[in-house]
């Protein structure tokens, strides 16, 4: 921050920049004579030096007077100088003491409108710090706007100290840069003065909230009607302050017991945004076609000299109403994401992470959830991990002293058979009392969370405790490498769930990378495991029942999670492009044809593999104590498996449609002298090259699909029709339908009819294309015909 | 490479057989720097690139200058490589340097 000491005072004070290096120009008017001159040249031509400059430098040119280009033609009405906090305060603009409620609920609105663009991705140098309140907090009299301007620094160090944690947003989303602005303890601007008395720390600027508040609400007591209401409108606002900081404080600082605390305090948040809401008319408002969001306290140029040169001029600032609403959503979306402290299992989580990202929440709350899973948060525990792993071979990772308290809060909450209380693995019960629900699972933990989700999953016998496995050091060995090994790539799948869903895609194929190492190492714990079977078996006469699963089940257990994971990617990767309208039309087919021939139809089987693997595993372990209990739990497979099921239905249905569109002429396809389908196919399916199951090539589409060519499109659409026919009847088995399924209905039930009406004949001639309208669902189209 | 060696060539060919009288004095003015008002009051100054038939003239180099209310002008905010379309041109002023030059050499 020491470089922006030469660019902005201590003080405050703007002056212009002394102006080092004059240069005097000899203006000569030369506007007529070219006009006249630019009329020899033809139509078309340039008039350039050659060698110098050509057309290829003329295309990187700004255009002037493009709005899209030009960033200070918005905003250029001849403004005076900026004054800085002395300045306005010395020219009677800027009060400090004997300010009105409401011109105090106008100051402080029109500061979250400032905060709330900032958190759309605007500079704090445009948003936030145009309030010149925020220069000099303690120069405040007004003791509200004073606690009020302390608290907002506080408040904003804590909001990017959440931000930068959890290491989920890009340039877009949020700009981190302070500007000389010291955040945080000392809230004084510039670098020189800062004063150790006026170091205000977590508790004091509570405290001196606190204080406010009581005396607003004295105040609003005594006062007569028509004020009252002012009064209440700024307790409530200085309240939400409060709370909202605490809250955000116990979110990314995480105090382990403090979890019924964070929810009363949103709760309280929810409370008094209604309270704020009401109250908003009754402040000063910004007049209109201004740029300043409150007519007192703010100057949207006074940092222009500590942005970059080429910055826009002006920052437009979210008009107020909505930028309360905003907060107020931030506030429900903050709620939400604490939920996520309650998920019993890793596939839970992950199932909350990707919903939570499909509603395109903003920055804030997704880097609260990643916060709140993991602890310091997944993007640390991924780096972490990949330290670890590059340790030199033999030195000892560190013991994780978490794992038992995590161990033991996972039996809690699942209780799998596998688990049971005569394992031979150290437990230690009084410890998991430490770790009450709601606490972010310290990072160390990653890997029982991972353990818990392959054994909730296929239950393999090398995680189970009564199986001979895991008493073998070098295979129990074994299995804590290659879970170590998951850590990383794992803990990076929930960081990706929290980038916003644009950038999502590009870090979905790099992950995919990062998996097929890990399938590799896999493969070699499979066959480690399967010679130890091989050992044992030998070494012991053991029960047959137990060796025959031993022997058989390693290689597919662990396999069968990973491929699981491995082919939800896969999914999510292929999707993300449909959402994001990356793939044209005529693209479609091969999309769809992918996901419904192979991606879906591999998941259900995966899924089913699943489901009996671990079926086997309860029997394995509960057999041996007779059978005398099976409290597994009803399992929350099922319903992902019939997820898969309709959405394999339904690419199924689309691929026919467009097959029989394409025969019948009414897809519009590239000239095909420009086309080349087999590079298409091919970078449209590239990152899934490098894995297991491997990609399905281009000539294998080809060979697969030919017989299509020749169907009657008739044919096609009834097959369409009965693929949408099966994917309603299914979603019509699920007792508590969702908006997901709801939609997806909607979906099915539309195309149904449209695919209905083409196999009679509807529109045969026509070569309109039909449309795809995503409106309803992002993936998933309804197809129109015009 | 090839492609621009021909461009190259064509463009000093056709300046040897025939420039016309404004083409001469349009190329004059390169890498002159220019001073340009803009419709909406700016003015923009840069180094003279290249125009076409239309006027649309590129800057390199270039400061942006508002005029505030009292007619003082601000700090300049540096574009770079800057389009100014032709028809928000309001007025061009070229910068010329002759004369101090000649008095440099005759002293």
């Amino acid at each position: 921050m020491s470089d922006n000491a030469d660019l902005y005072d201590g003080d405050g004070i703007m002056d212009s920049l002394p102006i080092s290096s004059e240069v005097t120009y000899n203006w000569v008017d030369i506007t007529g004579d070219f006009f006249k001159h630019i009329q020899d040249l033809q139509l078309g031509e340039l008039l350039h030096d050659g060698h110098l400059f050509g057309l290829f430098e003329a295309m990187s040119a700004i255009e002037m007077m493009d709005p899209k280009m030009d960033a200070g033609m918005l905003c250029n009405r001849g403004n005076s100088k900026p004054l800085n906090f002395q300045q306005a305060v010395k020219a009677g603009t800027l009060k400090i003491d004997n300010i009105e409620p409401n011109e105090l609920i106008g100051i402080i609105d029109a500061t979250t409108a400032c905060i709330v663009s900032w958190l759309e991705g605007h500079s704090l140098a445009q948003t936030v710090f145009t309030n010149l309140y925020l220069h000099q907090p303690h120069s405040i009299v007004n003791r509200t706007l004073k606690a009020y301007c302390i608290a907002v620094y506080k408040l904003l160090d804590c909001i990017r100290d959440c931000i930068n944690k959890a290491q989920v947003f890009e340039e877009e989303d949020f700009q981190p840069m302070g500007y000389g602005y010291r955040l945080g303890s000392n809230p004084q601007m510039g670098v020189t003065n800062c004063d150790p008395s006026q170091e205000v720390n977590e508790q004091k600027c509570i405290a001196m909230l606190r204080e406010q508040e009581e005396e607003l609400n004295k105040k609003a007591r005594s006062a007569g009607d028509e004020s009252t209401d002012c009064w209440t409108g700024l307790a409530a606002r200085i309240r939400l302050t409060r709370m909202l900081y605490q809250a955000l404080l116990l979110i990314t600082r995480r105090d382990s017991q403090a979890g019924a605390d964070c929810v009363a305090l949103l709760n309280g948040c929810s409370e008094m945004m209604k309270v704020v809401l009401k109250t908003a008319p009754l402040g000063t408002q910004p007049h209109e076609n201004s740029d300043t969001p409150n007519p007192m306290g703010f100057e949207p140029q006074i940092n222009q000299r500590l942005l970059p040169p080429t910055f826009p001029r002006y920052t437009k600032i979210k008009p107020r109403t909505e930028a309360l609403q905003y907060v107020d959503e931030l506030v429900a979306r903050l709620r939400h994401a604490w939920k996520i402290t309650s998920a019993p299992n890793f596939h839970t989580a992950l199932d909350f992470f990707m919903d939570f990202s499909r509603q395109r929440a903003c920055i804030l709350s997704r880097s609260a959830l990643q916060l709140l899973y993991l602890s310091p948060s997944p993007a640390t525990t991924a780096s972490m991990a990949q330290s670890a792993m590059n340790c030199p071979v033999g030195t000892p990772r560190p013991h994780h002293v978490f794992v038992e308290i995590l161990r033991e809060s996972v039996r809690d909450f699942v209780n799998p058979p596998a688990l049971s209380a005569k394992s031979p693995m150290p437990t230690t019960p009084q410890s998991a009392m430490n770790c009450p629900v709601g606490t972010p699972r310290p990072h160390h933990v990653f890997v029982e969370i991972l353990r818990e989700s392959v054994r909730d999953f296929v239950n393999p016998p090398a995680l189970s405790a009564k199986s001979p496995m895991p008493t073998t050091p070098q295979a129990r060995e074994f299995v804590e490498n290659f879970l170590a090994r998951c850590v990383r790539p794992f803990a990076v799948l929930l960081q990706v769930c929290g980038h916003n869903r644009a950038r999502q895609r590009d870090k979905l194929a790099l992950l995919l990378d990062e998996f097929a190492a890990l399938q590799e190492e896999r493969d070699k714990l499979a066959l480690l495991l399967d010679e130890f079977a091989a050992l044992q078996e030998e070494a012991e006469s053991v029960d047959a029942v137990v060796s025959g699963a031993a022997g058989t089940a390693p290689r597919a257990c662990f396999g069968t999670w990973l491929l699981y994971h491995v082919l939800r990617i896969m999914v999510a990767y292929l999707l993300s492009g449909l959402e994001l309208e990356l793939y044209s039309v005529h693209e479609y087919h091969y999309i769809y044809w992918y996901l419904y021939e192979f991606l879906f139809g591999w998941l259900v089987s995966a899924l089913g593999r699943a489901t009996s693997l671990a079926a086997e595993g309860a029997s394995r372990t509960d057999g041996k104590k007779g059978g005398c209990r099976k409290k597994r739990r009803g399992r929350p497979g099922a319903r992902e498996l019939l997820m898969c099921q309709i959405m394999q239905n339904m690419c199924g249905g689309y691929y026919k449609a467009l097959v029989a569109f394409k025969l019948q002429g009414k897809i519009k396809t590239p000239l095909s002298q420009f086309d080349n389908e087999a590079v298409r196919y091919k970078h449209r399916f590239s990152p899934l090259a490098v894995l297991t199951p491997p990609q399905v090539h281009y000539h294998e589409y080809c060979e697969m699909t030919q017989p299509m060519q020749y169907e009657n499109p008739v044919i096609l659409y009834m097959g369409g029709c009965k693929h949408f026919l099966q994917a309603r009847s299914l979603l019509e088995t699920i007792t508590v339908p969702d908006q997901e399924v709801q939609d997806l209905l909607k979906v099915c039930k539309t195309n149904f009819v449209v695919l209905k009406l083409l196999a009679g004949g509807h529109k045969r001639e026509s070569t309109t294309p039909p449309e795809f309208d995503f409106s309803v669902h992002r993936h998933f189209p309804i197809i129109k015909l015009v | 490479m090839s492609n621009t060696a021909v461009l190259d060539t064509t463009s000093d060919s056709t300046k040897d057989i025939d420039v016309t009288d404004g083409k001469a004095k349009l190329m004059k003015w390169l890498n002159m720097n220019f001073r340009v008002e803009i419709t909406d009051g700016r003015v923009l100054i840069g180094v003279f690139l290249c125009t076409d038939r239309d006027a649309n003239v590129i800057l390199g180099a270039c400061s942006e200058y508002l005029k505030n209310s009292d007619g003082e002008t601000e700090e300049p905010r540096v574009l770079g490589l800057v389009m100014v379309p032709g028809r928000h041109i309001v007025s061009i002023q070229i910068d010329d340097t002759t004369p101090p030059q000649k008095y440099f050499y005759d002293e």
